[in-house]
């Protein structure tokens, strides 16, 4: 039993890293723009597509492919930031139902090029490590580091970088900020743009794992909403903490429960934080 | 005055002629609907159909059409795309139904559609033929108000039925552990009715694991069925999870499967990791197409007809279910009948031969499919072992 507990705990930590990448979506574009973007989940869902084209369908090598995919989704959200997003900043409601119309046209256009039919991508990394019985797959520990390091290089730009501070600095109070000289509307379109590109390397990454449907964007960005909640919005190295929390409550949970609802489990976790902690695990209690 | 009137009787004759001559021309085609997912992650139960049905109309109307009761008919095929969405399906089948009058149904090959659809046919009972391979189809044969349905699939359970077949392949094999993963849906519930059955009367321990539909990393429930060590794994019933099963199982350690539905593709692209894959296949096309004429002509008409170099020989033995045979059979069967409207004489008709396409196929006194199937057994390195099977 302990070995199977064991198992689960890295996997669901494993799992939760691709929750915690789209949380971490879910919380920069939250504190600069004020919107809650639910299309992340689509521009996941997009990278995957993309990816998943340019490796069985083009032929270029995976680990060019993901960059390439994370660029074209990047730039994607700038447009639709510029687009669409320009002009609901800080409007929560505007922005929630942009965000929900533009997942409708992500989809009706994923759904146009390459239909319902799940795709699934060759084998990566095939393969597995045994440590002391505990099972991980290669090619889920590559995936979990590199997220971990995409995870860390952000909050070291946020913490460590002028652009960064300042990115804190507006979210904290934007007028201090715009008067000490911050360019609101470039740093807006450059954590959208950035937003977008971190939920397409999510996409790039599942491609590897999992096969690929139009629905999977609704799932991930359920998960990723639910990790930045129980950590508390606002708060980068929270989000994976939530991230990861919601991914270790569905893989134990199914353990010692009905693996039938495994998605509840998460949501139980979840409003038990809240109950206790309401502005979420690791933001300032007001 | 007059000339005037002269010319308003040519047009009312002009048009009656031509209303005439419309409704004969009407009547010369029987129009064949189908309601199948032709996309989507239940595709698997609807793509090949679709694709075998378009192949057969189009067959039969180049030589010509076929003849009832000293008339020429041509076809005419209305399929949509139901995406595997009950209510798409509803109203694919009314318009069907309502404005262009199909009396000939075929599909739905998955359980959900058809339960969206059921209330909908019973309205209609006597008026139109429905002939799927839908699972839930097998419990309301026979039933009154039912006369609509016939089920175009071998049924799992009874003496003859290919589930029991499977269960004592599986038994000869060795198993006394099988563990099932399936979806928490209607079918899934419907195949642990099933098999819960055949396997205690096989005296096989079987095991009930459920996951959420939309899954995609199984690995928690799949470490705690490895736990108990089962012979083999009977794992979910699209292709869509079972590529995501199969992978994330051998990773695990779990290496031996057994399945009614699905195709081998999880198989072969995972032969390097399995041990062994049974899997129920209506017929191996690799293998026939080498030892059966018709298998071979239907492989070169399917490339040249879809101008395609490929067969997808792992979606072909799908079309053992409400397709390219069974638009022949159904033209035979009226031509048996004498007519092409009346259902209950095209039904009984239907129940009364055994077609000998690419499969042999025969419909029960229920108005239930029986046909001929191979089990297919895969081991690692992609050896495979064909086990042609013929039921009572």
């Amino acid at each position: 039993m302990l070995q199977l507990v064991v198992g689960q705990l890295l996997n669901g930590v494993i799992v939760g890293t691709l929750y915690a990448i789209i949380a971490l979506g879910v919380t920069l574009t939250f504190g600069i723009t004020g919107i809650v973007n639910f299309a992340l989940g689509a521009f996941m869902m997009l990278g995957a597509y993309i990816t998943w084209s340019l490796t069985d369908a083009a032929g270029i090598a995976y680990p060019l492919a993901v960059p390439l995919a994370v660029l074209c989704v990047a730039a994607l959200g700038l447009v639709v930031d510029q687009l669409l997003f320009r002009f609901t900043r800080n409007n929560l409601i505007n922005g929630l139902i942009v965000s929900i119309g533009l997942i409708s046209v992500i989809v009706a256009v994923v759904l146009m090029i390459w239909t319902t039919t799940p795709q699934n991508m060759h084998y990566v990394l095939p393969g597995i490590f045994r440590v002391g019985g505990v099972i991980v797959p290669k090619m889920k520990a590559v995936v979990f580091v590199v997220l971990l390091c995409v995870i860390l290089f952000t909050y070291a730009a946020l913490t460590r970088t002028w652009a960064g501070r300042a990115a804190y600095a507006y979210a904290q109070n934007p007028e201090a900020a715009a008067l000490m000289g911050v360019h609101t509307r470039v740093l807006q379109a450059g954590v959208a743009a950035y937003s977008a590109g971190l939920a397409g390397l999510g996409g790039a990454l599942y491609a590897s794992l999992y096969s690929i449907t139009p629905e999977i964007g609704s799932g991930y960005i359920l998960k990723g909403v639910e990790g930045a909640i129980l950590a508390g919005i606002g708060t980068v190295m929270g989000s994976f903490a939530g991230g990861i929390i919601i991914g270790v409550a569905e893989g134990i949970g199914s353990i010692f429960f009905p693996s039938a609802y495994n998605d509840a489990y998460g949501l139980v976790f979840l409003v038990l934080i809240l109950l206790f902690k309401p502005a979420g695990l690791f933001a300032p209690q007001r | 005055m007059r000339s005037a009137v002269l010319s308003l009787n040519s047009i009312a004759i002009s048009l009656g002629f031509a209303v005439l001559a419309g409704t004969a021309s009407a009547q010369d085609v029987v129009k064949l609907g189908e309601i199948e997912a032709q996309t989507g992650s239940l595709n698997t139960y609807g793509w090949m159909s679709s694709q075998g049905m378009r192949m057969a109309v189009d067959e039969i109307n180049k030589a010509g059409g076929f003849q009832v009761g000293g008339k020429t008919y041509k076809l005419q095929l209305v399929n949509p795309d139901t995406q595997g969405n009950p209510q798409q399906a509803l109203i694919q089948l009314k318009k069907m139904l309502e404005e262009d009058k199909i009396k000939y149904v075929f599909g739905p090959f998955l359980t959900n559609i058809y339960k969206g659809i059921e209330g909908y046919g019973k309205q209609h009972n006597g008026e139109f033929l429905l002939m799927g391979g839908a699972t839930q189809i097998h419990y309301e044969l026979g039933k009154p108000g039912n006369d609509y349905l016939m089920r175009t699939w071998n049924w799992d359970a009874g003496d003859s039925g290919f589930g029991t077949l499977m269960v004592d392949y599986l038994k000869k094999k060795g198993a006394k552990k099988v563990a099932m993963l399936m979806q928490n849906d209607a079918f899934g519930h419907v195949a642990a009715d099933i098999y819960r059955e055949a396997f205690k009367k096989a005296g096989i321990d079987f095991q009930e694991n459920w996951f959420e539909p939309n899954t995609k990393d199984y690995s928690a429930v799949l470490a705690k069925i490895a736990a108990e060590k089962p012979d083999y794994l009977f794992p979910g019933y699209t292709d869509a999870v079972l590529y995501d099963i199969v992978q994330q199982a051998t990773q695990l350690g779990l290496t031996k499967f057994w399945l009614v539905r699905g195709s081998l593709g999880p198989a072969l692209k995972n032969k390097d990791y399995i041990d062994d894959y049974v899997a129920y296949i209506p017929k191996y096309f690799e293998e026939a197409q080498n030892t059966e004429p018709k298998v071979k002509k239907f492989i070169d008409d399917y490339k040249a007809y879809y101008k395609t170099k490929d067969f997808p020989y792992d979606q072909a033995p799908l079309c053992s279910s409400s397709c390219y045979d069974h638009v022949y059979m159904l033209v035979e069967a009226m031509k048996r009948a004498g007519t092409v409207d009346d259902i209950a004489k095209v039904k009984k008709a239907l129940q009364s031969f055994t077609y000998d396409g690419l499969w042999k196929i025969r419909f029960d006194a229920t108005g239930e499919e029986v046909f001929n199937f191979d089990i297919v057994d895969v081991q690692k390195g992609g050896k495979i072992t064909v086990t042609h099977e013929q039921p009572k």
